[in-house]
């Protein structure tokens, strides 16, 4: 397969090509996916350098482990599995170096949000997308590491409540727990952004 | 409402309760009004964000990102190369190896061959008679002679150590 036939091909004939340690097939994956994996490293580092870094070290490391690719999932999903396990990582690094926030301490044992009131209107109801998208990520901003964590993991990546727990290491009702503040405190930072308008 | 109340209620929403549990819960909405509105907040928000992800792009272009990482794994390859490479020098030497060997155990049963009837030039020239010279006398021979040509070929059966009769191989006899 010469290098002008990998723009057209499926993403199948170019993980095989690339096994066989083609280059130019390995870079037309990273072309195709790499906003999508960039995305997904920065809705959970909220950082864009930690982001390009990240996503980038992950296309390395999908390189090293390509033949361990079994295609249960499609590449990108796969790919995204790779990026979302060195989010954790550098979290966790992080974690280590640095003492715990009063507001962190609350988050994780849910303190305010199980006090706070019911959300009786939608607060994104009549929102352009464009605008939606925006409150929403500038709300995700606003969440504690383990909760954006979580809820990227169930929202975005679909995955179950067993799913997360192994990924994140820890038991299916600290999943339901941290989601379900997650959730909440979202629905309070809506209706704030709804008011500052 | 009970913590565990509530985790109930959003695992509910999100399909994670057994069939049975899940209509229980679902009575339970339907005659109390917290429940009901505290899963109305959780449905919306879910919706919300499950819609709402920026569409972002990596803020570089496509070859800057690329050398990266074409570079990360350009430094990983020097490692691998170097366990491959004692396999395949071995590998390269394979077919000269092979082809010496082969011709030796040819040229080893060739050689006896090549021994038991060699040609030994005959150089002596007279004008009516052939002279052969040699110091095998119990050598079996085969004379050939072209009377047309006036030529005389000579052929001799000699032992391998046996010394050329003659600087010259074979000969003719004119």
């Amino acid at each position: 397969m010469s290098g002008k036939d990998f723009t057209n091909a499926k993403d199948d004939a170019l993980v095989k090509a690339a096994r066989r340690g083609n280059m130019q097939a390995f870079e037309e994956l990273v072309a195709r996916h790499r906003d999508k994996i960039f995305a997904r490293a920065f809705s959970m580092m909220r950082n864009e350098d930690d982001a390009v870094d990240l996503s980038q070290e992950a296309w390395v490391k999908g390189w090293q482990r390509l033949k361990q690719f079994q295609g249960e999932s499609s590449f990108a999903t796969w790919m995204t599995r790779i990026v979302i396990n060195l989010c954790l990582d550098q979290l966790r690094r992080q974690k280590r170096h640095r003492t715990e926030s009063i507001e962190g301490m609350d988050e994780e044992s849910g303190g305010v949000e199980r006090q706070m009131p019911v959300v009786t209107v939608n607060p994104t109801e009549r929102l352009e997308r464009g605008e939606l998208r925006k409150k929403i990520d500038g709300a995700m901003g606003k969440l504690s590491e383990e909760h954006r964590t979580v809820l990227v993991l169930h929202e975005f990546e679909e995955m179950e409540y067993k799913e997360i727990a192994k990924t994140v290491d820890c038991s299916i009702g600290t999943v339901m727990s941290r989601l379900f503040y997650a959730r909440r405190k979202m629905a309070a930072l809506l209706v704030d952004l709804r008011k500052e308008k | 409402m009970s913590e565990e109340q509530q985790l109930r209620l959003q695992a509910f929403l999100d399909g994670e309760l057994p069939e049975s549990d899940a209509r229980e819960v679902l009575a339970w909405t339907q005659r109390d009004a917290d429940a009901a509105a505290l899963l109305t907040e959780l449905r919306n928000t879910r919706a919300a964000i499950a819609k709402s992800e920026l569409h972002l792009s990596v803020p570089e272009t496509r070859e800057f990102y690329w050398s990266k990482i074409e570079r990360e794994i350009q430094k990983l390859e020097p490692v691998e190369k170097e366990i491959a490479a004692p396999i395949l020098n071995w590998r390269r030497l394979l077919w000269p190896l092979g082809t010496a060997a082969i011709c030796f155990v040819v040229a080893m049963m060739e050689i006896p061959r090549v021994n038991i009837v060699q040609p030994v030039a005959v150089v002596s020239q007279d004008t009516d008679e052939t002279v052969v010279e040699t110091d095998q006398a119990n050598s079996d021979a085969t004379t050939y002679r072209d009377e047309a040509d006036g030529t005389t070929l000579v052929w001799f059966s000699a032992a391998a150590d046996a010394n050329p009769i003659s600087g010259k191989m074979p000969g003719a006899i004119n």
